[in-house]
């Protein structure tokens, strides 16, 4: 555990508990508590991932993990305009103060499990943030989040089962849970077949948390079902951290470039490679806003597992720096199809249609999203698919790097069809809607923001990358 | 001298790179102020970006190459290098995106989303600059991506379903042979370590990258078998956006081929002999349906692509003289094509009506634009002393130096065939009986412009020899494999 970070999983913690008594009376005091919280972290890892010194000292001034870092800053970021976002849209909410409660601890448990460097730790955190995630679902409290909830629950509950079996099986042959114990057990040789089934196990738990094909079922149903607010949550970080973090980290510790344990490198980039073909095609052919973005959010989700399976420090980062892409992008669709179902009170896109007058902000929010998801440059997320690919032709997966490559206009396709239906489609679906007040914009624009700023900045990204994480970590 | 000659240079290269780029997201804050503001900020920057373009034409000639670079890593650069060829292009496609800027600030006046157009059709003029400059493959690929993504909002102009679905069809087509060229693009990269084509040139390339990266231009260059989606650009949306695509896009095909197999790469004897054929096919089989085709855009929209077979046929013929022929077959078709397209655009105004056997005798009350559609048909056609006969005849003397005479015939077929559709197109629409209550002739800018359009083509044709000494200059610097 990396001390300074401490502070990241105790305050919104202690905000999380200051909150029932504070609001108790005032719930809109919650909103604020919640809000200066998250903003109060991020500006501070703000100024220390962003100082203009970093780049003079070769990012030298940073301590430790990089990876952590960015995990934090991206936790905290997704976060605020989740928090600063439903603060608005939610009108009176029943459990206000528990809604903002849960989300503080939520972030207080993602912050845990990207900075403990044990994995018995991280199981814990994991273990918290699905407690808290499975009682966000159930804030829309009709049939709909109870059943999201309850699925949520049941799916990733084996996967739990799978990740805890896995940790005992590791502890019997490595000795123990700490990464450095792993790190030393590969580095010793070849590792004997117990230890290669419990990282499997490991895997497989992760794998169905994180919801890559084939165990992705459980996806579409939560997004649907959950608060609005919620499932951009969910999406744009909440199943990030708790399935795709850890894979990183294994890939990073297993050494899968240097052909270690390379069934479970092979499986991890076919099930990458599936999920990119199986979440694109489904997209193509969903006609809900959410369960579409949930399609996406499992095809762009196997670009990082094929990435991570293959493992090279190229890969790595490319893998982390789609990660923070990821969330970025995701965040502003999810939060302008919430905006849309405040809006136009549906996420039936065929009941949309010419809304692109009437919300022309997020209308062009989303233009910027997409793009940037299917990878048309300049913005961030062509670096990090570009990255990918590069990292996979130079590893000798050229046909996953073609086949990665050329599933980009699939990606394109389905977002093109959701643009016409809800923006530029036929007028007549449009009438009485405006666009939603600019609080609830304001993220949205954020982030869009951050997509092209960190497309445009993209050699300070790569620095940064390749001097904290793929110097430090993996070499 | 030579120095101060070189900065002068730079800023120019900077100023035609980034004032449109940048500028282009000004407009939408120009348009918050008024509607005049707005076209004026649009008309300015098209008519700087073409000064700094044309400012660079003498420099180039004496042998000053501005270069400009900022560091990206893993040889991601961008570089920004004016040398003789991307000046030339730069010259040409600024000057017809500035005539229909100033074309647009009447013509576009009547239809909504007008802020976006103007941002849209700057930030396709920024991306093309960008995109012609650039001595990085990768960059090259971010600039032609950054024009399709604009293209993409200019064919959707119109919003009913069908236009947004043409947009869409243009877009998915240019992305994925763009994706195709990425990937070629990438083995080039691995293949030879840097995607810089100052470095690269007179290398040889794999014939999969050479085929990868031909998919990505055949695709924006509306060639066989991608051809479909320039014609339905064309109908869909305005005669300005149309005009854009025909005149402007496509020649980024052809630049592409250019600059990547004319002066940077010796390509396969093979891989171009297969160039010939598919461009020999697309020929005849887009003059084919422009002889059939009944609305007026379709025909000039499928006359481009059947022209730009003839420009490729020049330059892959691996002939000095063909190659020369090219690159000037580059400048006379965006004149006379968008003199063409212009013209279309005043008489479907006009007329309300796109059916040319629904038209006749429109010589009688549209004098001018009859005068200009008839100099810039003949451009087309190669009929001296218009500026198109001599670049179609100096692709045909030099393909004839080299190539297979089977490839020789198709194309005079395909020239034999410009003829008959352009005639029968000039013949339906003003000669004839009156089918209709005659329509009147546009507006003085319109006119004025395509007159201007005819003028030039014809003008180019006179004084050929300025051009022709410009680009055989360049093509014996930068020519490669070139015989």
């Amino acid at each position: 555990m990396e001390r300074g970070l401490l502070a990241y999983i105790l305050i919104p913690l202690l905000s999380a508990i200051v909150i029932p008594f504070a609001a108790r009376n005032k719930p809109r005091i919650a909103d604020i508590i919640a809000n200066v919280t998250l903003l109060a972290g991020l500006a501070n890892m703000a100024y220390l991932l962003l100082n203009p010194s970093n780049i003079a000292e070769s990012f030298s001034n940073i301590p430790g993990d990089g990876f952590s870092l960015l995990m934090v800053f991206t936790i905290y970021l997704v976060a605020l305009c989740v928090v600063f976002f439903s603060a608005f849209f939610a009108g009176p909410m029943a459990n206000r103060q528990a809604y903002f409660c849960l989300m503080l601890i939520s972030v207080a448990a993602m912050c845990g499990v990207v900075t403990t460097s044990d994995f018995f730790t991280l199981y814990i955190y994991i273990e918290v943030l699905a407690v808290t995630s499975f009682a966000l679902i159930t804030t829309d409290d009709t049939s709909a989040g109870l059943e999201g909830a309850i699925k949520y629950f049941l799916l990733t509950f084996p996967a739990s089962v799978s990740i805890i079996v896995g940790l005992s099986l590791l502890l019997l042959s490595v000795g123990g849970f700490s990464f450095e114990n792993v790190k030393m057990f590969m580095s010793a040789g070849s590792p004997d077949g117990a230890a290669l089934f419990g990282i499997g196990l490991i895997l497989l738990g992760f794998l169905i948390k994180a919801g890559v094909a084939p165990f992705h079922a459980w996806v579409p149903d939560a997004y649907q079902g959950s608060f609005a607010p919620v499932s951009t949550h969910l999406a744009g970080i909440v199943t990030k951290i708790s399935g795709i973090y850890a894979i990183i980290r294994i890939s990073m510790l297993m050494r899968f470039s240097e052909g270690e344990a390379q069934a479970l490198a092979g499986t991890l980039m076919f099930l990458g490679m599936l999920s990119i073909a199986v979440g694109a095609i489904a997209a193509l052919r969903q006609k809900d806003l959410k369960r579409m973005l949930a399609f996406s959010s499992i095809s762009q989700l196997g670009y990082i597992v094929l990435a991570a399976g293959l493992g090279t420090p190229l890969a790595l980062i490319a893998a982390i720096f789609h990660l923070f892409n990821h969330a970025t992008f995701k965040t502003v669709l999810f939060l302008n199809s919430a905006s849309l179902e405040k809006a136009a009170g549906t996420t039936d896109m065929d009941k949309m249609g010419g809304l692109e007058h009437a919300m022309p902000w997020t209308s062009w929010t989303s233009v910027i999203a997409l793009l940037s998801t299917a990878g048309i440059p300049p913005l961030s997320g062509f670096w990090s698919k570009l990255l990918i690919i590069v990292a996979l032709w130079a590893g000798g997966a050229k046909v996953y790097a073609l086949l990665a490559l050329l599933f980009s206009i699939v990606t394109l396709a389905y977002f093109m069809v959701m643009q016409k239906k809800i923006f530029f489609g036929k007028k007549s679906a449009a009438a009485g809607i405006s666009e939603v007040s600019a609080p609830m914009l304001a993220p949205v624009v954020l982030m869009s923001a951050v997509i092209v700023a960190v497309g445009l900045l993209f050699p300070y990204f790569y620095a940064y990358l390749v001097e904290t994480i793929a110097k430090r970590m993996i070499l | 001298m030579d120095q101060s000659h070189l900065n002068m240079s730079l800023t120019a290269l900077q100023t035609a790179v980034a004032a449109p780029i940048l500028g282009a997201f000004l407009i939408p804050f120009a348009g918050r102020i008024s509607t005049a503001v707005r076209n004026i900020l649009a008309v300015t920057l098209g008519l700087v970006t073409f000064i700094a373009a044309a400012y660079m034409l003498p420099d180039a000639m004496r042998g000053v190459i501005a270069s400009y670079s900022i560091s990206f890593p893993l040889g991601f650069d961008l570089i920004l290098s004016a040398d003789m060829l991307a000046v030339f292009m730069a010259a040409i496609s600024s000057f017809v995106s500035a005539i229909i800027l100033i074309y647009s600030v009447d013509y576009i006046s009547h239809y909504e989303n007008q802020t976006e157009y103007y941002t849209m059709v700057v930030l396709f003029l920024g991306s093309m600059m960008g995109l012609v400059f650039s001595a990085n493959l990768l960059w090259m690929y971010v600039f032609w991506e950054l024009t399709a993504f604009a293209s993409w909002r200019l064919v959707g102009f119109f919003r009913s379903d069908r236009d947004v679905l043409k947009a869409n069809k243009t877009f998915l087509v240019t992305v994925f042979g763009a994706l195709c060229m990425l990937a070629g693009i990438l083995l080039v990269y691995f293949d030879k370590g840097s995607m810089d084509m100052r470095l690269l040139h007179g290398e040889s390339i794999s014939i999969l990258a050479a085929s990868l990266i031909l998919m990505g231009i055949l695709a924006k260059s509306a060639t066989l078998p991608f051809s479909t989606w320039l014609p339905d650009a064309g109908v869909a949306p305005s005669t300005v956006t149309a005009l854009l695509h025909a005149a402007v896009l496509v020649k980024i095909g052809v630049y592409a081929y250019a600059r990547i197999f004319g002066v940077t790469f010796a390509a396969p004897p093979e891989f171009s002999q297969a160039v010939l054929w598919i461009a020999g096919a697309s020929a005849l089989v887009s003059a084919g349906a422009a002889l059939v085709e009944k609305d007026i855009k379709r025909i000039i929209a499928y006359s481009t692509v059947s022209q730009i077979a003839f420009i490729f046929l020049g330059l892959a013929s691996g002939n000095k003289v063909a190659f020369i022929g090219g690159l000037l077959y580059i400048l006379m078709h965006s004149i006379a094509k968008g003199g063409l397209f212009l013209c279309a655009g005043i008489i479907e105004q006009k007329t309300h009506n796109k059916d040319i056997t629904k038209m006749g005798g429109l010589c009688k009350t549209m004098p001018v634009t009859c005068l200009a559609f008839a100099m810039c048909s003949l451009s087309v056609m190669g009929i001296p002393p218009f500026g198109g006969f001599f670049s179609k005849f100096m692709v045909f003397s030099g393909a004839a130096q080299n190539g297979s005479l089977s490839v020789i015939l198709i194309f005079l077929a395909g020239a034999v065939m410009t003829l008959l559709y352009l005639f029968r197109l000039f013949y339906l629409v003003f000669m004839g009986p009156d089918k209709q209550d005659s329509p009147r002739e546009g507006s003085t800018v319109m006119v004025a412009s395509v007159l201007a359009l005819g003028l030039i083509g014809l003008a180019l044709g006179a004084l050929i020899y300025y051009p022709s000494v410009y680009v055989d200059l360049l093509t014996n610097q930068l020519g490669v494999n070139l015989q």
